[in-house]
């Protein structure tokens, strides 16, 4: 088990710079998700950490003791991949064996290792088996059971679930979990699938442009994004964005609605001034009156999903979602209230950057 | 793949063309083979016999008279040197490229390159090349002289090795980098990485690789016919030396190339299996 600290680590290609100075301490057996957009850096701190790839700048510690000189194998670091990366020639069972192999252990420890972690991993059935033969889902508890059958004072894992199937992933993603519970590793967990990161972390990591946005507990991250990209990034349905202007001591304008603030929220105007992003999230948005805080607009479309409804509404110039208990419906052009709840209404400085919504009806 | 169950004309007209396509492209061999066993007399007669009393006088004349395996020992030391020279390198740079991207693409691009002329534009160059370069010191120990063997492998490790290259970069880039990544955490040094782990699965490839150049050293006519005499003659120039002055004997000819044909195909025979198993070999994906 070890406590990793990263201290303005940078990492650079060539010119190209794909990470920028950052800092973060994770604590021992805890469980932490980077998440973030292809391109952001997340990676490239994995391969760092894991020692695949040379630190540019900076240091990363372990338990206090820098390791950046260390090699790949002397960092007690084991690693699932997405494609699993089983050596194929050979069986489930020597694949597992693998790593203890080259540690040069003797053959009955190495029997009783690997019969241990693949009972654990449910794979007693398959040790005789080629990689070919398996499923998706098995390949990759082979590769968890490889990486954990060495006892690594840390575990790396690089999306290992995003090549599986909706229903196989809810499995492993369980099976992951309960993989941090019983053997408490400090765990890893790269990933661009923000409900992987919400579900598994104890704490999120979310990178975008070699940057560290935030790094805090999952709820947190949801109900206190640090800034427009996190909150942009992070919720299914995405969150909604509206404009504001014309920001004072009182309240501000969203699309025509003027709004009174809550005392927190004045605060926060001050900072950023009279024009800017207000951000909601779909599940703190409800049809109807009843709040300080209420947007008007016209129905555009409604989602019946069974156990929840989502309802699309479009409040002047932008189209806003919520999240509402089934039966709720709007019809086209209607005229709608929406009430937000102020303690969850988000303001950020415009320009702040946004999560591109290409797929945008 | 698909097939419906057809009816028997059909059958009948798919396996009649494949026997045909077959017949085509096996007769020369067929018919080289045959004559080899046949006597003088039988050779050029029309129309062509097929039935006849076989003699081993060609090979006779070929392995006693003309000591044909003489030039077989030629060509055996050439071609395996030359090959095993081309895989050792052209698999270590290919992997280079494959991995590290080096030249960013331009020096993989120029070493192509040099495969844009025909051999012919350059023979000239290398006939006075390797007729200096043997007289100098190194070029007489490492027998980089006309007629001799060094001169051979040399030519043919500088023509195969562009090739070899561009064949196993992509054996080498299909190979996904996880597993040698996976490798180095397991407790692998980078040598051992590639010792174990990469060249293993590379080695369909490497394999493929080897069996087009040992043929292409094997069957190679031009450099050998123009820079050796005697000395280092390969089996193509030894069967061209037939071709006497009295005529072309037929038969021994025959006799010669079908000696010379026999190794390489019972080598494919032997190597096609595995080739073939390479194509399913690589990691597993998802």
């Amino acid at each position: 088990m070890a406590r990793i600290t990263a201290q303005n680590l940078i990492k650079r290609y060539g010119a190209f710079q794909a990470v920028h100075g950052i800092n973060f301490d994770i604590a021992d057996g805890e469980f932490v998700a980077i998440l973030g957009p292809s391109g952001c850096g997340k990676s490239s701190t994995m391969r760092m950490i894991a020692g695949l790839e040379s630190i540019s700048d900076g240091a990363i510690l372990f338990d206090g003791r820098p390791v950046n000189d260390l090699r790949a194998r002397d960092r007690n670091v084991a690693m699932s991949f997405e494609n699993y990366a089983l050596y194929a020639p050979i069986t489930v069972y020597e694949n597992i064996a693998f790593p203890l192999r080259s540690a040069g252990m003797d053959a009955a420890s190495i029997d009783r290792a690997v019969r241990s972690v693949a009972e654990k991993m449910e794979l007693g059935q398959l040790l005789s088996l080629k990689p070919g033969a398996l499923s998706s889902g098995q390949a990759q508890r082979v590769g968890l059971a490889r990486a954990l059958v060495r006892k690594p004072a840390v575990f790396l894992l690089d999306e290992p679930i995003s090549h599986l199937d909706t229903r196989q992933r809810y499995r492993m993603r369980r099976f992951i979990k309960s993989i941090h519970q019983e053997f408490g590793h400090t765990m890893i967990y790269v990933t661009h699938d923000q409900e992987e990161a919400l579900a598994l972390a104890d704490r999120v990591m979310v990178m975008s442009d070699g940057l560290i946005q935030q790094l805090a507990a999952p709820d947190e991250v949801y109900t206190r994004p640090a800034n427009a990209f996190v909150a942009g990034f992070v919720g299914e349905p995405p969150i909604n964005f509206l404009d504001f202007t014309d920001a004072d001591d009182r309240g501000l304008t969203i699309e025509g609605n003027r709004v009174a603030l809550t005392e927190k929220l004045c605060g926060l105007v001050r900072q950023i001034g009279p024009r800017g992003i207000a951000a909601i999230r779909p599940h703190f948005l409800r049809l109807g009156g009843g709040s300080p805080v209420q947007l008007r607009g016209q129905g555009f479309i409604t989602e019946e999903l069974q156990d929840h409804n989502e309802i699309f509404v479009d409040v002047g110039r932008t189209r806003i979602a919520l999240v509402t208990p089934p039966g709720q419906k709007v019809h086209r052009g209607e005229d709608v209230t929406v009430s937000v709840d102020p303690d969850h209404l988000l303001l950020f400085p415009a320009g702040n950057k946004v999560r591109e919504h290409s797929d945008d009806i | 793949m698909l097939r419906r169950k057809s009816s028997w004309p059909v059958e009948v007209l798919r396996y009649g063309t494949i026997l045909l396509v077959i017949l085509f492209f096996f007769f020369p061999i067929f018919w080289m083979v045959l004559t080899s066993f046949k006597p003088e007399s039988a050779i050029m007669v029309s129309p062509p016999q097929f039935f006849f009393t076989p003699t081993l006088d060609n090979y006779a004349h070929a392995l006693v008279d003309k000591n044909f395996l003489f030039y077989v020992k030629n060509t055996l030391i050439i071609s395996v040197i030359s090959t095993l020279i081309v895989v050792a390198f052209g698999s270590l740079a290919a992997y280079s490229f494959a991995r590290f991207n080096v030249g960013d693409g331009h020096i993989l691009f120029f070493i192509l390159s040099t495969k844009m002329m025909p051999a012919i534009a350059v023979i000239l160059p290398y006939f006075l090349i390797f007729r200096d370069l043997g007289k100098t010191a190194i070029g007489k120990s490492l027998h980089l002289g006309l007629d001799q063997h060094g001169a051979l492998i040399v030519s043919y490790v500088m023509f195969n090795l562009p090739f070899a290259i561009w064949l196993l970069v992509s054996f080498f880039q299909d190979i996904p980098r996880e597993l040698e990544h996976s490798a180095r955490l397991d407790g692998l040094s980078r040598l051992q990485v590639l010792r174990k782990v990469t060249f293993p699965l590379a080695a369909p490839g490497i394999a493929v690789t080897a069996v087009f150049t040992l043929i292409f050293c094997w069957n190679e006519f031009l450099f050998a016919y123009i820079l050796t005499r005697k000395a280092a003659s390969t089996v193509t120039v030894g069967v061209e030396s037939f071709f006497t002055l009295q005529g072309i004997l037929w038969g021994p000819v025959a006799a010669a190339a079908t000696i010379a044909v026999a190794p390489m195909l019972v080598f494919v025979l032997v190597m096609q299996r595995y080739m073939v198993r390479g194509l399913t070999f690589g990691a597993v994906r998802g």
